[in-house]
């Protein structure tokens, strides 16, 4: 009986083992958000918001990983637990970073909160924004911007700041849900529909299904009209802005963001690409991937969403052509039988 | 030839307004074609100048849109009786017009209407000019004024229908006044002479007809 009972610990440990850091690191975590978790217990400067916590990365490799020195007897034990430098992990950004003349003006953290922080895709491109306008005042930065950039109040509302003063990559349209504000019908303005307030909408059905109606993950310019024209949608509508896929740290203002041909002279052929941004419960963003030249559509497809000289309809490019030929049938046509019958009118004056 | 043969039918203050929305259409035309179509119509080297153009003579021709409005609305009180076809026009004076543009006209015969200060336009002309002072400048200039200030106007232009149909409705409302364009400039070479009626939108004085001469003289 003995022998057996050794045999058979002797097969579990290996597998214990095995199991053990991944055990370690849940417990530590939970340990740490016992407490952390609870803002009346720890104060609002050590709270972590567990559900937002849950879906950074930085709760994959656990608390421990960047606050080593913290011990068993946290707190009672007097001492303030480590803290790891970004650097440790993000050494090419931080190099990349140190390098920009935003170095010296704010550190990672001034903008990245390592307990919330997620992919650049995985937020809004409003939520980027909020990030500078905590240093930046939106009315000083728009002044600013007006100096010499057209709609400056536009610009700086559909596009992210780092779109222009980073050399962030491969910019692509991203639609958010954005909602008039309670109990206006006009003039109220609009903001991001909370993941609360689709879920009202969305009745029984998933926040998805709102535009992609047959919830296949992927939203046709079929689905986008319908989304658009039906009337069931009133208070949401759909915000577009021009948003990087690879985030870069090098802040500085690039020499070809000045050029307007940057982003309006290309034609339609470059904004082919585009998503739609959708809040999850622990308000990180789902991006479903929209039909390829949505955005081009002549009027219902993004309604709200336009770039001049980049977005264009060809629909409309083909009847406005018509137009304009059909205002020269007259000089044509009648020039051409004016020019046949000349000899009429010379006949006519000699008479 | 002396002044009894001619009459005094474009004052001044209409030449200028004339020529002021003649050099702003052709210009919003030009530099409209280079925003939509920058990858084919590269006129100017500057896409932002090319906006900035764009607006500003967008509103230099809205402002003199303005002044028209007000001037023969308000202060001339003579829009009905220069722009609105009567009933007349209407049932007989248009099938006469056209049937001048597209048959006696070949044939060598005068034209059927000979304008006064009072009765600058001929039936056809007053149609046109009706759908385009009423409708089509009006609609292509607030759309203009709603496409510069897309932020402070959002809701209005989310009243319209949005940005999309805004911009539809300007580029065909435009294409539609580019249109009438080639019609009005050929037409306007339709006089005896090709500058007959190009001359008094910019001297002022039209010369009568040779036919209304003989009768002046005898």
């Amino acid at each position: 009986m003995r022998t057996y009972y050794e045999k058979f610990l002797w097969l579990i440990l290996p597998l214990a083992m095995l199991g053990l850091p991944l055990a370690a690191v849940a417990a530590d975590n939970g340990d740490c958000m016992g407490c952390h978790a609870d803002a009346d217990m720890v104060g609002a400067a050590f709270h972590i918001d567990p559900v937002r916590f849950d879906t950074t990365a930085h709760a994959e490799i656990g608390c421990q990983e960047c606050h080593a020195s913290v011990t068993a007897n946290h707190p009672d034990d007097g001492d303030t637990p480590s803290k790891a430098s970004c650097q440790d992990c993000h050494a090419e950004i931080g190099a990349e970073y140190a390098a920009s003349n935003h170095f010296e003006m704010a550190t990672c953290n001034d903008c990245h909160n390592p307990h919330v922080v997620r992919g650049a895709t995985a937020v809004s491109g409003q939520a980027m924004n909020d990030k500078c306008a905590s240093c930046h005042g939106s009315l000083e930065t728009v002044l600013q911007h007006a100096e010499w950039l057209p709609q400056a109040d536009l610009h700086l509302e559909m596009l992210p700041c780092i779109s222009c003063h980073t050399a962030s990559l491969d910019n692509v349209i991203t639609l958010y849900l954005v909602k008039r504000k309670d109990g206006t019908r006009f003039g109220g303005g609009f903001t991001l529909a909370t993941h609360a307030e689709l879920t009202e909408l969305a009745g029984d059905k998933s926040i998805p299904s709102l535009i992609d109606r047959n919830e296949d993950n992927y939203i046709s310019l079929a689905e986008l009209r319908m989304f658009n024209l039906d009337t069931d949608n009133q208070p949401l509508r759909l915000q577009g802005m021009i948003t990087p896929e690879t985030v870069t740290h090098d802040f500085r203002t690039l020499d070809n963001r000045w050029d307007c041909t940057f982003c309006h002279a290309t034609g339609p052929s470059a904004r082919q690409t585009s998503f739609v941004a959708l809040i999850q419960e622990d308000g990180s963003y789902q991006r479903i991937a929209a039909e390829k030249g949505a955005v081009l559509d002549a009027l219902y497809g993004t309604p709200d969403f336009y770039m001049v000289g980049a977005t264009r309809s060809k629909v409309l490019d083909y009847i406005g052509m018509v137009i304009i030929a059909g205002g020269m049938v007259m000089p044509i046509g009648h020039g051409t039988l004016r020019f046949l019958t000349r000899k009429n009118r010379q006949r006519n004056e000699e008479e | 030839m002396n002044t009894e043969n001619k009459i005094y039918l474009q004052p001044t203050p209409v030449r200028i307004w004339h020529w002021l929305n003649a050099f702003g259409i052709v210009t919003l035309t030009v530099t409209g074609a280079q925003i939509r179509f920058p990858e084919y119509v590269q006129l100017f080297a500057s896409y932002k100048s090319v906006i900035l153009l764009h607006n500003t003579a967008g509103l230099v021709v809205a402002a003199s849109f303005s002044l028209w409005f007000f001037y023969y609305g308000l202060v001339a009180r003579n829009m009905r009786k220069i722009y609105v076809p009567t009933k007349d026009d209407l049932q007989v004076g248009l099938l006469r017009q056209a049937k001048f543009y597209l048959l006696t006209y070949f044939l060598g015969w005068s034209n059927p209407h000979h304008p006064t200060p009072e009765n600058k336009f001929n039936p056809m002309q007053k149609s046109a000019y009706m759908a385009i002072m009423f409708v089509l400048m009006p609609v292509v200039a607030l759309s203009g004024i709603l496409l510069t200030n897309v932020s402070p106007l959002r809701e209005i232009v989310i009243l319209i229908g949005g940005l999309k149909l805004l911009v539809a409705v300007h580029f065909l409302t435009a294409c539609c006044l580019i249109a009438f364009l080639f019609t009005h400039v050929y037409l306007a070479t339709l006089g005896k002479t090709p500058m007959a009626y190009i001359k008094p939108m910019w001297t002022g004085w039209e010369e009568v007809d040779q036919h209304d001469q003989h009768h002046h003289s005898a």
